[in-house]
């Protein structure tokens, strides 16, 4: 939303002012943030209730995409894919930088560890702004501009628990089986590629790799990817939702929320890793 | 024999993506080269990323450091904090520049384009013998790509300078031992590889938001779609770019 004041021809300590101005604008346009937030997750009961069959129809569109996106394989491919690379990455870097240090037998561990902890989660979260994030405010941001919106409130349907509940919803049931895909196509690659590529016995990847890998560690992966998915579906909806400007405009806005969505995919497993992890690693070391 | 449509369009897209990467490759060196807006494009492109850069890098560069310490710290090698500091660096310098070049600099491209291409902007240039190519999308792709590669090193100072913190006054590292184990395993080579990478990632990010820009139609509803569209496919080039970069430089 651009903020255009006519210009007054004089006032008292214009550069204050217009600092100030900006600064009430920001901190309003939190507020109306938050508030379209609470609004989003109080109308999850009504979505449920009332609007079942445009859940269903969401996560079939969620996970299988639409237009050019349907035809590579959708979301689904789409994170299956990232998390693939990024597992090759982590065999490739982890190999070679541990056999620079002479334990490259290690490369199991820092699969089971760093892949759990950091990579899984967020590469998950990345593909879901970049695919059913972005493609809700595209969606989201047509309708604005062509007055879908306005059309809905007029014949009465609850436009937010219609379209961005709904959406919220769906961004959650779609992630659990999508985060499945990336832990184990992250494990596969990772393995595959120290095995096959750089020729290490499978046996000591394997032993490291079940040594090392905590169940309860892929459990709180899995609970912060969830947090991860219901943040980035707010924010896209948002974005969406409140988009202005004509087709430039939706465009703009599908920009903005990837960047804030991106962000605060960031600092949610950041602020779940410091809580749940604390200052202890619960590494198995001694067994 | 006729081939289904459906099975044609996404092989068309990628011809038509290869043909304008070269026509863009060609152009290049091509006189007269629009200065005035690629100076503009590079103020665009670093207005709207460097902020995001900044506050993806550092929460990121706190998680590694936290997740890569409590290791150590159970080792009792918590002085090689530094260590693993320039190997996140080398690692997640490249990844968050990419998301951020991707995220913010090629979608608004995409956005500004798409919007000139649906109110036929585009045609009206071709009508008066501007080839659209050399004014709009050339300065665009070498603004992307040089913008990706100073952000990298604004990113990697962000990097080090934020790890060095999170370690020395959170976790406690003997701040020279951090400062000692930073060239362990990070040589000046892996810096030129970031760069590179940064370089090698922007060019492409630029290309795919121009190319899904230009060939966006339909409306409001196909801006919105071929923003999303260029995310996705940025972020895929992206991530394989970095995997075969990466296997480049230690050899398989």
């Amino acid at each position: 939303m651009k903020h255009n004041r006519v210009s007054s021809p004089s006032s008292l300590h214009p550069r204050l002012r217009r600092s100030v101005d900006g600064f009430v604008v920001g901190w309003n346009r939190i507020g109306r943030q938050t508030q379209f937030y609470g609004m989003t997750i109080r109308s999850i009961g009504t979505a449920v209730v009332h609007y079942k069959a445009e859940i269903f129809y969401l996560v079939a569109q969620m996970s299988l995409g639409t237009g050019a996106l349907a035809l590579i394989g959708g979301t689904v491919v789409v994170v299956g894919f990232l998390t693939l690379s990024t597992g090759a990455l982590i065999a490739v870097q982890g190999y070679n930088q541990l056999s620079g240090v002479g334990v490259e037998a290690l490369t199991g561990f820092v699969s089971a560890y760093i892949n759990v902890r950091i990579i899984a989660p967020a590469t998950a979260g990345v593909a879901l702004a970049a695919t059913i994030g972005a493609g809700a405010t595209a969606q989201l941001g047509a309708m604005r501009i062509s007055e879908e919106i306005d059309a809905l409130e007029v014949m009465g349907i609850r436009s937010v628990a219609y379209l961005a509940s709904t959406r919220v919803l769906t961004g959650v049931i779609v992630v659990i089986p999508l985060y499945c895909i990336a832990a184990l196509m992250a494990f596969l690659a990772a393995r595959l590629g120290t095995i096959m590529l750089y020729g290490q016995s499978s046996g000591v990847y394997d032993h490291y790799f079940d040594t090392f890998l905590i169940p309860t560690d892929l459990l709180w992966s899995f609970v912060q990817t969830i947090a991860v998915a219901i943040v980035v579906m707010l924010v896209h909806t948002y974005y969406g939702y409140t988009a202005s400007g004509g087709p430039a405009g939706v465009g703009e806005a599908v920009g903005r929320a990837v960047r804030a969505s991106l962000v605060s995919t960031i600092f949610v497993l950041l602020l779940v890793s410091l809580a749940v992890y604390g200052r202890s690693g619960n590494f198995h070391l001694a067994s | 024999m006729p081939i289904p449509n459906i099975a044609m369009k996404p092989l068309r897209g990628v011809g038509e993506f290869y043909a304008m990467a070269l026509d863009t490759l060609v152009a290049i060196p091509r006189r007269p080269f629009s200065w005035r807006e690629f100076w503009l494009q590079c103020w665009f492109v670093a207005r709207v990323s460097v902020v995001p850069a900044l506050l993806l890098a550092v929460p990121f560069t706190v998680l590694t450091a936290f997740t890569l310490n409590v290791l150590l710290l159970d080792f009792g090698a918590a002085d090689a904090a530094g260590t693993g500091a320039g190997l996140a660096m080398a690692q997640l310098g490249p990844i968050v520049t990419v998301l951020v070049v991707a995220g913010a600099g090629a979608t608004a491209i995409c956005a500004d384009l798409g919007a000139r291409t649906i109110r036929e902007e585009l045609d009206a240039l071709r009508v008066m013998g501007v080839d659209p190519i050399q004014t709009l999308v050339v300065p665009r792709v070498l603004a992307a790509s040089l913008v990706a590669v100073l952000l990298s090193a604004v990113v990697s100072l962000a990097t080090l300078i934020g790890s060095f913190f999170f370690s020395v006054f959170v976790q406690g590292v003997t701040a020279g031992y951090y400062v000692a184990g930073l060239t362990v395993l990070t040589s000046s080579e892996d810096v030129f590889i970031l760069l590179l990478k940064a370089g090698l990632f922007g060019l492409a990010a630029g290309l795919i938001g121009c190319y899904k820009g230009i060939s966006a139609g339909g409306g409001p509803a196909g801006v919105g779609t071929a923003v999303n569209e260029t995310v996705v496919f940025s972020f895929l080039a992206l991530y394989v770019i970095n995997l075969l970069v990466t296997a480049g430089q230690f050899g398989f």
